[in-house]
């Protein structure tokens, strides 16, 4: 082949149905004789249901139904499938309405289903709640504390989980010990993920053969069928196929199984007709999961020479109201074992408070436990720097792990390793871009005139290609799964390919990457291939798309399909020409005879012939048609530095953000293309956490951030254009080299945007700044100085 | 949530106090109101739907005010409870009434404190806020506009 595909950013095949609007999303789903489903939510944070009267909305003309909690009482709750390892968590999950109290503003108690939306939302007024209201709380801290409201009642002072990690005893004493010891309060605020499409379901059911199709919006829909049938519904799973249709992006949020996906499948069989539930923007904000919200106690201890010798972290992750799907891993696995970052830390300990508060559920949002961990070290290591003047690049450098130290043991990843790493090179490409001497000559005299001008660095490390299922599983780590992927490859007899894949591609492009990789094992076109998923039937099983783990896992099983059917195709390709299957190769396309390239069966004939079957080697059966399961032996850990520039108005707190320099290390790039578009989007929710994003209940545990008017996403005219890099560092945990790009730019930018507003206020004083760093905190903070 | 407001009226302080107790001139001018139906046994208490329609908030609310504290003709308390929209909203206001010997105007000033939950609060004072501003406006407008023109103090 001329040149090769794998690395090349060509265009992605999923695109022209995109932007012309010809993909469905599932509210564009009609199904003959749909009604359609709206819920009452609750209006109070915490409360206990005490009556419901549906009569009104009963009466209502088109109303084929109304029902509450207490209609479904033979529904399980709904699982918790990640819980925090080796501790003891009590479970509060959610039923598919909730039948008795309410833990948080939006919970669902009951649901009409009507011929219209339009009937089912007029009816769902004249439902008659009558509740009793009891006290709230919402701080994770604060709920912890005696005299704060109870929540469930197996969870004394609203504790779900305490789990803990790394070396408490050493850790201690490093800190008496320590020639600077540094403590922080940092919060991590409650972010509200926002996908452009909301989420959706549609379920319908069979009496003839009792068995239900759901649509649903969602990143692992093999996993959600497991889940419903295997431990909400309790029926066989070959009973229910589960389709995501084009899914309009996640970001985490749509991992989980949601109340609403299984109520809107138990009413498929109460009404007998399909029904459909579209969730609405402000049902989104409410009662779609939210992620991070931390509270963390930290102290960094170091030598005078900026050796960092010990972290200890105290960290009261919010839970919400009652867990989602994987809750109480994510601030426990994803987040403790994080905390070495890119450097070596001989003494860590983190512990860790799960706690139920009366606001939202909170479970994985992009990144899920990294970027938490990322902000709580990088922004230790800068003030570490700060306390001792030293050069925040020149303290990075000291206690990077260094990359003649790999595979390396941060100890707290209980038996991982980090896989390989060059920290010192992504941080010196990141320093060179920015032009470092340059700046700080600059930064010099813009202060002369008053002006204050910041540069901040994140040199972050992240896990991704989560992960060993023997890894997993351990009782450490509390996942009550595996965590392998599954493809399956058919080359068909016109020499065109069908992959198969257990992945689920809701914006990240899998159908172009993974054609990308089959065209350059194959030497098949581009064109040729076409990648089907997102569907239980037709797809083999896979634990779905997360974690950036769909090049390193699901991508390495289709590799993996690939190399068993070129397999094949040489023992064919050698009887065919008549040779010996040692003196054939496959290459760019084509079996021949080694030396002898002239005289060739190409992919497309051996395919053919594979699929006819006149003439096949003895004992091999026709088709070229192979499945792979692959479990990886370990995770992968993308690294690099990032850096950004900031201008900060002293008068009135305003910041501007100059300058954005990322350098990521993600391994081998499938297609830099759609790698630098996942680091733009990761990058701008990143900036936006640090600047703008934030949920803000109040006291009551009403949610005031609940539109697209209150809440802050980023915006482009809010960026600047990023000035984006790579080094390349393979992976060696997969044959394909890859790491993982899907979170790099949130988990690595808030840190880096922080640090810069903070360096630029130095001469002011200004030590700390709560996020989201608004006009108003940071002119504040100037004030106090 | 907090809000104030101020409105002028051209009479004297017995009129605009007459017409402030008058509920079927409160039930004219509470926008989206027809009638305030008397809660049996509960004195100085109404029941009363109204249907609004201003952007996020519109839809039919219905609810119960209270009157207390009445001190005439200078002050009285007005407690308002109403759910619809998967809301339920609270508020009290204390209204306080002064004339002004000098442009023969009586004016009235409000403070009021409410909460919302549901729906209603996750919108936030973006639009309560204006709304409650707007609809005070109205009311008062409104009340003031059935006080007969031989009361008018210009």
């Amino acid at each position: 082949m001329a040149s090769r595909v794998f690395g090349a950013s060509i265009k992605r095949k999923e695109d022209p149905r995109l932007i012309t609007g010809e993909a469905k999303y599932l509210d564009d789903l009609q199904l003959p004789g749909m009604a359609h489903a709206a819920i009452l939510r609750s209006p109070h944070a915490h409360a206990r249901i005490k009556s419901i009267d549906t009569s009104a909305a009963a009466a209502v003309p088109g109303v084929l139904g109304v029902f509450t909690g207490k209609d479904f009482m033979d529904v399980n709750p709904l699982p918790c499938a990640w819980q925090a390892g080796g501790v003891e968590n009590h479970v509060n999950t959610p039923r598919v309405l909730e039948p008795e109290k309410v833990t948080f503003t939006g919970a669902g108690v009951a649901v009409v289903v009507a011929e219209s939306r339009y009937i089912a939302e007029d009816a769902l007024q004249l439902i008659k709640v009558n509740y009793e209201v009891l006290p709230a709380v919402v701080d994770a801290q604060k709920a912890t504390q005696s005299g704060a409201p109870q929540i469930h009642d197996n969870a004394p002072n609203n504790v779900c989980m305490e789990w803990s990690c790394g070396d408490k005893a050493g850790t201690d004493k490093a800190l008496g010990e320590a020639e600077v010891v540094i403590k922080e309060r940092v919060v991590n605020q409650r972010l509200i993920p926002t996908p452009m499409e909301t989420r959706g379901c549609i379920a319908q059911y069979l009496p003839a053969t009792d068995e239900y199709t759901v649509w649903m919006t969602s990143q692992a829909p093999h996993v959600m069928r497991l889940l419903m049938t295997a431990f909400v519904f309790g029926i066989p799973e070959t009973k229910m196929r589960v389709i995501s249709p084009q899914v309009g992006g996640g970001f985490g949020a749509k991992i989980f199984l949601y109340p609403e996906y299984c109520l809107v499948t138990a009413l498929s069989k109460k009404i007998g007709r399909p029904v459909k539930w579209a969730e609405t923007r402000s049902e989104n904000y409410v009662a779609t999961t939210h992620g991070r919200d931390h509270i963390t106690e930290l102290e960094v201890g170091a030598k005078r020479d900026g050796t960092i010798t010990a972290l200890r972290v105290n960290t009261y992750a919010n839970l919400g109201g009652i867990l989602s799907t994987i809750a109480p891993g994510i601030p426990t696995t994803l987040y403790g074992r994080l905390l070495s970052g890119a450097y070596k830390i001989p003494n860590i300990y983190c512990h860790v408070w799960g706690v139920y508060t009366n606001t939202g559920m909170v479970d994985a949002y992009r990144g899920a436990g990294r970027p938490e961990a990322t902000f709580v070290v990088e922004r230790a290591v800068d003030m570490v720097a700060n306390q001792l003047s030293m050069d925040p690049a020149e303290i990075r450098r000291k206690n990077f792990i260094p990359s003649s130290a790999f595979p390396y043991d941060p100890k707290i990843l209980n038996g991982l390793k980090y896989d390989s790493g060059d920290y010192d090179k992504a941080l010196g490409k990141a320093l060179e871009m920015v032009g470092y001497q340059d700046f700080r000559k600059a930064q010099a005299d813009a202060r002369q005139q008053g002006r204050y001008l910041g540069i901040g660095f994140s040199s972050y490390i992240e896990m991704c290609g989560v992960a060993p299922s023997a890894w997993i599983g351990l009782p450490g780590e509390g996942w009550g799964a595996g965590l392998w992927e599954s493809a399956n490859v058919r080359v068909h007899l016109t020499g065109k390919v069908v992959v198969t894949s257990g992945s689920q591609s809701h914006g990240q492009g899998h159908e172009t990457t993974t054609a990308q990789i089959v065209a350059e094992e194959l030497g098949v076109p581009v064109e040729d291939v076409i990648v089907q998923h997102s569907d239980t039937l037709g797809t083999p099983f896979g634990y779905g798309t997360y974690g950036s783990r769909s090049a390193s896992v699901g991508q390495v099983a289709v590799f993996n399909s690939l190399q068993k059917i070129k397999e094949k195709a040489k023992k064919l390709g050698a009887h065919l020409l008549e040779a010996a299957v040692e003196d054939v190769v496959f290459e760019n396309g084509k079996v021949h005879v080694k030396g002898s390239p002239d005289k060739a069966k190409t992919i497309q004939e051996l395919a053919g012939a594979a699929a006819l079957g006149y003439s096949l080697p003895a004992g091999m059966e026709p088709f070229l048609d192979d499945t792979a399961y692959y479990d990886p032996p370990n995770c992968t850990f993308p690294f690099g530095t990032h850096i950004c520039i900031v201008e900060v108005d002293a008068g009135t707190g305003q910041i501007d953000i100059k300058r954005y320099v990322a350098v990521d290390d993600v391994g081998k790039v499938i297609n830099p293309m759609i790698v630098d578009g996942q680091v733009h989007g990761g990058i701008a929710q990143g900036v936006a956490q640090a600047l703008w994003e934030g949920a803000v209940y109040d006291e009551n545990g009403q949610l005031l951030t609940g539109s697209l008017m209150d809440y802050a996403l980023p915006r482009a005219d809010l960026l600047p254009s990023f000035e984006v890099g790579r080094t390349e560092t393979p992976s060696p945990t997969n044959p394909l080299g890859v790491k993982g790009a899907g979170e790099t730019g949130t988990i690595a930018a808030t840190p880096a945007v922080v640090n810069a507003v903070l360096d630029a206020l130095k001469p002011l004083g200004v030590l700390h700044i709560d996020m989201p760093m608004t006009p108003a905190r940071v002119w504040q903070a100037i004030q106090k100085g | 949530m907090k809000f104030t407001g101020v409105f002028t009226f051209n009479a004297d302080q017995q009129t605009v106090w007459e017409i402030l107790m008058d509920t079927k001139a409160i039930a004219q001018a509470l926008p989206g109101v027809e009638e305030l139906i008397p809660v049996a046994d509960e004195p100085d208490t109404w029941r009363a739907d109204a249907k609004l329609g201003i952007a996020a908030i519109s839809g039919t609310y219905s609810g119960r005010i209270r009157m207390s504290e009445q001190q005439p003709p200078d002050k009285y308390r007005l407690t308002v409870s109403g759910e619809g929209q998967q809301s339920i909203i609270n508020g009290t206001t204390l209204i306080h009434l002064r004339y002004d010997e000098e442009q023969k105007k009586t004016i009235l000033t409000w403070e009021a404190e409410a909460s919302v939950s549901g729906k209603l609060a996750s919108i936030g004072q973006r639009v309560i806020s204006p709304a409650v501003k707007m609809m005070s406006g109205q009311f008062f407008k409104a009340l003031d506009k059935q006080i007969p023109s031989e009361k008018r103090t210009s």
